[in-house]
């Protein structure tokens, strides 16, 4: 299968922040970094570094601006060794806490070398589920665990000399203590594992449950964040539209629950499966049950934060396409919060363009409050304990947009703008840099969102650029006029493309001084841009409208939780674009 | 799946501004960890207190990922192996692990402390002093870690048992003279009932001993049902493994069935599939029969229709690997009808950060090269963003072209859409793509779209940018040539845009497709015209355009040459028929040859005086290069009615170009090999240890089907109902084979003897596997019903009357 030789991580100086060698002899990070950084960004995953001895493929991913390398001195595949980076950036994250910094690192090269060390042996990939590292690895105690009490993470502190025989005695045990005295342990979130894996056991239990969970506060929260892609034609028209779902679960649950989370969407519950593309799951989902009801996972989760399950939603239905050829004002339903308009070749010189926004969230609120599967929702959700986990801001009764930027990727060709006008928000365009962004800010959008209601959908924020080019463009001349005469060889039009010629022909004949604009804004084309696209975030709305219907915790499967226990139970909707939707012109 | 990393900075919006708030407080944070001095470091090791030992440990590990020597701690690092802390393991076991291979010497003095670990009572810590243990890259402990792998083969605790499972390889690439006893832990090891344990023997096995495919033929069933439980690691080591061993093991067999009827599959769960082999049989002695509504069809083996069945959940896996792995099985092991399950998956990569979308991608167009169909249902997944990087579209843009000629109209229109509006984009190299594209498309579907096709390019090629007019022209140029005789009228269209075009370049090019195709037809064709107007502005030309000017000029005038000699050859023939003279052949032949040139030619033809306005022009111009291209012609047309060698030179047909696709060139590397990735950068035959993927064994040379046992019962194990008939008719029906004499077809004593030391070597593990014996009697037939019901194999064993 080949096997991991060493796993570079630099920081965003590019400086080595660690090396840990695991088989072999590989190339050094030194010569790794330049081979890597001699190609031009953005640099792709895999590459082929032909002058170390022997030569090498080269595999890299970034995550939180640390660079991670890993050469394959051996054919295998390069998903392997990227999957395993990705793991390793996950286990870091877990266990340092997120954002991944160098300074993390830096301070617990202790953790790290043993999360290191457990995930791959001698080049062998080995244990690389979050949970059953954390059985494995030693968070520190003492400075250090103070150290990480202060950062807030959890505490966690193993005592493998402990004597423990009994799962099902342990599980009493801390069931007990759990009912008589929820005072007994410190900060809420906080775990405490007094049990290194396997001690008392010779079958394993839950490979990626850890053994053991305790929790004073149990809490159970769903993030549902899809991830807006469009693409929209020039004539606005939209090309693709989906939406990537991600399941965020977080299960802070003592024992080992078994969960179940019924999700709906508008079109009712027997409508998931079929909204619901291509899902991808966590190990812990039970596949069968999935199959036979679309809609409802049960699985036991890992402790703390995973990701449950990934889908697409196609935001333009199945037979948008044939439905759109057939019929040129068809329009579709989607409905994107943040729309905007790009008008090029504007102005006397044709050098200036414009981009129109328009905000809609109206279709969010009738969708939300007509949509029967939300109410009976919440109103079960209320019984339960189920409250939406942010009650300041962005709940789906009241979802709310947050920070706007469009961002226009500049041609070669533009030295810098002349004119930069944008009715909200700021603009900001730094020459070399190759894109113009224009951001509004949370509070603006509030503002502007409150606008709509009265204009219900206009146009509410436009910004208009005036782009100079190189100096020497204008003053070229056309080195060589072609001669003006004409000859026809037509020998009737029965091909399709002849009768075209024919008519193109007729709009070559202009005034000489419309000719020179034309002339003028041809040349001034490549200055404009070509597309443009859009970030948003609203709290609180899906696009697919798929919602957490039920989320309850399979009692008789379960154990170790206390029959009284109802765990506090949060769901989140988030709905984001970064830079997803493109608008092309 | 998006990594829970990623997704969190999502939910996470005040991300950036935590960035920079953490690296503030981080400057004030490092003071903690600044460096010690020597003496007060090996204090804190030499202490007594935990907490003190862990701190000083902690700095040494510090001190090996930045690089520094940390040598001369090493011995105190080890000493502290010793005290009854737990904690402190973990750490002195990386520091020996990374410095073992240094200070061979040193590491020694660890040796005694972890033996006595490796009987320690908590699992974990055993596995730890395997685990290190094993690490310790010292040949002269080799027969110690042969002993303690051995220990933990049989350890009670899976978690030893992996850790031993993972210390195999490594003491094989220590001693490779220890490889029996290895080899005897890891066969144990792989019928172990905990899928923990035999994923990571499978990983074991993949590294080191992945041809020996008569270690897995035990396990094989319980394998196949343990992989959905193992871990990803454990899965893409084991569809790695079962590429090969499938290949090795099961002949490919094909079927002839009727056109459109459904094909089987699912064989193993059909009652009726006994027969179905006969028949299968029947078939294939048939002979071609050569009748069009039948067509042949692929049978699996139940055995490997087990293991494709198996990796059917496997497909929901969160790891891009897994899935790319299963692909390759289903691609590479299965029917098509499995590959279009893997599809959707397939796409679903796509949602994957962009470094794994990458890959992916290539994968997909190598799938997508074997099996167009099924992707066409994706194509808007395949829709170019401009905020991807350029080797991201490149991959897009080829599968739109591969779907094309298999999409719909609507699909279909989509994409030329698509690559229309890129060919007219900024970005020089996307346009070059999609132009290209847009030529694929042309060369791979029918007449009216082709035509919809050229008609894009050609509008092309009236752009002001003069890349894409080049771009379009040339590949204009491979689409005339592959059918010139269709193509007259572009050619003419494309003349005309003479009068509009600028580019040097684009002009060029339209010259010598006048040239080319509408010379021929001499006097009556527009190349002496074209050739006309070009000439009056000749002065104003490109030395591009001129040299394809004058080019056209030696082609018209060699048309023109070429027709008058063969009117007056015929005309000759007519006359020399008429007199009715009896010259030989030889005669005639000379005539033909040396052409006396006698016959004038008509120096007052249009054609004859361009041919000669031309040349003056060239002999005057600046260009010397110019001007010996045309002296090059002239001498080559300098005797009028013998024209044959210029016609060699000037007319000879070029080669029809063909386009392909860009991947077909890593067409033959597998899909999930890194070879397939970088393509034509390494040498042919792939990267350093690219396998290619073993033939498919042929008919009677695989290794009997009976090896495959159960192997241990798996968690999973099916117990199929049987009804007692059926039973007993089985039972009665391996009385008579075994009556049979000489009931194996192709086996040789040879055979026979590996078959009985295989055994003997299995019963000496101890594995359970004792029935093979009484199976191996049963004839090739019955045993193939036998795995088709896996669940009744040990009832029929029993039934039988013992041999």
């Amino acid at each position: 299968m080949g096997t991991i030789d060493v796993v570079y991580i630099f920081d965003e100086h590019n400086t080595l922040l660690l090396s840990h060698h695991y088989h072999g002899s590989p190339p050094s990070a030194k010569v790794l970094l330049n081979t890597y950084l001699s190609h031009s960004s953005p640099r792709p995953s895999v590459l082929y570094v032909p002058s170390t001895h022997p030569p090498c493929i080269l595999c890299s991913m970034v995550q939180d601006r640390l660079l991670f390398l890993t050469p394959l001195s051996h054919d295998m595949d390069p998903l392997i060794a990227l999957e395993f980076l990705h793991r390793v950036a996950d286990a870091l994250e877990e266990f340092l806490g997120s954002p991944l910094l160098a300074s993390r690192i830096e301070t617990q090269y202790d953790v790290v070398a043993q999360l290191l060390g457990e995930m791959c042996d001698a080049g062998i990939m080995s244990v690389t589920e979050p949970n059953a590292l954390r059985d494995l690895v030693d968070v520190g105690v003492g400075l250090m665990g103070k150290f990480l009490g202060g950062v807030g993470l959890p505490r966690y502190i193993p005592s493998s000399l402990e004597p423990q025989n009994n799962l099902s005695k342990m599980g009493l045990l801390t069931l007990f203590e759990f009912s008589a005295s929820p005072s007994l342990s410190s900060a809420p979130g906080s775990s405490l594992s007094f049990k290194p894996p396997g001690s008392d056991t010779n079958q394993l239990a839950i490979p990626w449950r850890r053994a053991n969970v305790r929790h004073t506060s149990n809490e159970l929260y769903v993030d549902i964040v899809e991830s807006v892609t469009a693409i929209l034609a020039p004539s606005g028209r939209p090309l693709a539209a989906r939406a990537h779902g991600t399941i965020v679960f977080t299960a802070k649950v003592s024992g080992v629950p078994d969960l179940i989370l019924q999700l709906t969407t508008p079109g009712g519950r027997m409508n998931v499966a079929h909204t619901m593309q291509l899902p991808v799951f966590h190990p812990c989902v039970r596949l069968a049950r999935w199959k036979e009801h679309p809609g409802e996972l049960s699985f036991v989760p890992p402790d703390g934060r995973f990701v449950l399950a990934g889908y697409e939603v196609d935001l333009l239905g199945a037979d948008y396409l044939t439905r759109a050829m057939h019929d040129p004002n068809y329009r579709s339903d989607l409905h994107l919060p943040v729309s905007i308009e790009l008008n090029k070749s504007l102005g006397p010189d044709a050098l200036d363009f414009e981009v129109k926004m328009s905000l809609d969230l109206s279709f969010v609120k009738v969708s939300s409050s007509s949509s029967t599967g939300l109410g009976a929702g919440l109103g079960r959700a209320k019984s339960a304990g189920l409250r939406p986990s942010t009650a300041t801001s962005g709940t789906s009764a009241q979802p709310t947009l947050e920070e706007i930027v469009v961002s226009v990727p500049i041609p070669s060709g533009v030295r810098n703008f002349s004119e930069m006008k944008a009715s909200r928000g700021e603009a900001t365009y730094a020459p070399g840099d190759g894109t113009l962004e224009w951001r509004i800010y949370g509070k603006e959008a509030s503002m502007l969102m409150n606008g709509v209601h009265s204009v219900s959908g206009g146009v509410v924020a436009t910004l208009r650029c005036s782009v100079v080019g190189q100096p020497n463009v204008g003053e070229v001349e056309e080195p060589f006029a072609p001669p003006k005469e004409k000859w026809d060889y037509d020998e009737g039009g029965d091909d399709a493309y002849q009768a075209e010629a024919g008519s193109g022909k007729s709009t070559g004949k202009k005034s000489p001084s419309d000719e020179k604009l034309s002339r003028i804004a041809a040349k001034n084309a490549e200055l404009m841009p070509s597309s443009a696209s859009v970030s948003f975030q609203v709290k609180g709305w899906l696009p697919s409208g798929i919602k957490v219907e039920k989320l309850a915790i399979d009692m008789p499967k379960s154990k170790g939780i206390g029959a009284g226990v109802q765990p506090y139970k949060g769901v989140k909707y988030l709905a984001v674009s970064k830079g997803g939707v493109e608008i092309r012109c | 799946m998006e990594s829970i990393s990623r997704i969190s900075s999502l939910l996470e919006t005040a991300r950036d501004l935590t960035l920079e708030a953490a690296r503030d407080a981080s400057a004030a944070k490092k003071g903690t960890a600044r460096p010690i001095p020597a003496q007060k470091l090996k204090a804190l090791l030499d202490s007594r207190l935990e907490r003190d030992v862990l701190e000083g440990l902690r700095r040494l590990v510090a001190l090996t990922y930045t690089s520094q020597s940390i040598s001369p701690y090493f011995t105190h690092a080890l000493k502290t192996l010793s005290l009854p802390f737990p904690t402190v393991r973990k750490l002195v076991a990386h520091i020996l692990i990374q410095l073992a291979p240094s200070h061979p010497d040193t590491a020694l003095l660890a040796i005694n402390t972890l033996q006595k670990s490796l009987s320690d009572s908590a699992p974990p810590l055993r596995s730890l002093a395997l685990r290190t243990m094993s690490s310790i890259r010292v040949p002269a402990i080799s027969q110690i870690v042969l002993l303690a792998i051995k220990r933990g083969v049989q350890d009670m605790s899976p978690y030893v048992r992996r850790a031993a499972a993972l210390a195999i390889p490594k003491a094989y690439r220590l001693d490779p003279a220890l490889e029996p006893e290895l080899v005897e832990g890891l066969v144990r090891l792989l019928g172990d009932k905990q899928y923990f344990v035999a994923g990571a023997a499978v990983q074991a096995y993949a590294e080191c001993w992945a041809d020996r495919i008569d270690l897995l033929h035990p396990y094989y069933r319980k394998l196949v049902r343990q992989m959905v439980d193992m871990d990803e690691w454990g899965q893409l080591a084991f569809l790695k493994v079962m590429l090969g061993y499938c290949r090795r093991c099961f002949p490919r067999r094909t079927k002839r069935i009727r056109k459109g009827g459904a094909e089987k599959k699912g064989k193993g769960k059909d009652p009726d599939s006994f027969y179905d082999d006969e028949e299968t049989r029947e078939d294939q002695d048939e002979g071609d029969g050569g009748e069009g509504d039948f067509e042949e069809a692929i049978i699996l083996d139940p055995d490997l229709d087990l293991l494709l069945r198996a990796a059917q959940p496997l497909l929901h896996n969160r790891s891009s690997a897994v899935i790319i792995a299963v692909t390759s099985c289903f691609l590479y092991l299965g029917t098509p009808t499995y590959l279009e399950l893997a599809v959707g998956p397939l796409i679903a990569l796509l949602r994957s950060p962009q470094d794994i979308q990458l890959v992916a991608l290539h994968n997909i167009v190598q799938v997508c090269l074997i099996y167009p169909k099924p992707f066409v249902q994706y194509a808007s997944h395949f829709l170019i963003r401009l905020s991807e990087p350029p080797a991201i579209r490149r991959s897009k843009l080829e599968l739109l072209t591969l779907i094309f000629p298999h999409a719909p109209p609507h699909i279909a229109g989509l994409i030329l859409a698509e690559l229309a509006h890129f060919s007219a984009s900024q970005d020089p190299t996307l346009v070059q793509e999609a132009v290209r594209a847009i030529g694929r498309c042309a060369q791979t579907s029918d007449e009216p779209t082709s035509r919809r096709c050229l008609h894009l390019l050609l509008d092309r090629v009236s752009s002001p940018d003069p890349l894409v007019v080049a771009e379009s022209l040339q590949v204009v140029r491979q689409l005339i040539q592959r059918d010139p005789l269709s193509h007259t009228h572009t050619v003419v269209r494309l003349a005309k845009n003479l009068d509009s075009i600028t580019n040097p370049q684009a002009r060029a090019s339209i010259i010598w497709l006048v040239g080319e195709f509408a010379a021929p037809e001499a006097e009556d064709g527009m190349a002496p015209d074209v050739l006309r107007i070009l000439v009056r502005n000749f002065a104003d030309e490109s030395e591009q355009a001129k040299r394809q000017i004058v080019l056209l000029a030696a082609k018209v005038y060699l048309h023109y040459l070429n027709v008058q000699n063969a009117t007056q050859k015929s005309a000759r023939e007519t006359e020399e028929d008429l007199n009715g003279s009896q010259k030989d052949e030889a005669a005639d032949s000379d005539m033909e040859t040396r052409s006396p040139p006698n016959i004038p030619i008509d120096e007052s033809h249009p054609i004859v005086l361009l041919w000669q306005y031309v040349q003056l022009l060239a002999r005057y111009d600046t260009s010397y290069d110019l001007r010996d291209r045309l002296r090059v012609y002239k001498s080559l047309l300098a005797i009028p009615t013998s024209t044959d060698l210029a016609s060699l030179l000037l007319l000879a047909p070029k080669p029809v170009p063909q386009i392909p696709s860009p991947s077909e060139s890593r067409r033959g590397y597998a899909i999930g090999s890194a070879s397939l990735v970088v393509g034509d950068e390494v040498a042919a035959g792939g990267f350093r240890g690219y396998e290619p993927l073993p033939e498919w064994v042929r008919e009677g040379e695989q290794p009997i089907a009976t090896v495959r046992g159960e192997g241990g019962a798996g968690r999973y194990e099916v117990k199929k109902e049987v009804p007692a008939s059926e039973r007993l008719d089985r039972a009665l029906e391996e009385e008579r084979g075994t009556g049979r004499a000489n009931g194996w077809r192709e086996k040789t004593l040879d055979d026979w003897l590996a078959e009985d030391e295989e055994e003997e070597d299995e019963e000496s593990d101890g594995s359970e596997e004792t029935e093979e014996e009484s199976s191996e009697e049963e004839t090739e037939e019955e045993s193939e019903e036998d795995e088709e019901d896996e669940g009744t194999d040990d009832e029929s064993a029993a039934l039988r009357p013992s041999a």
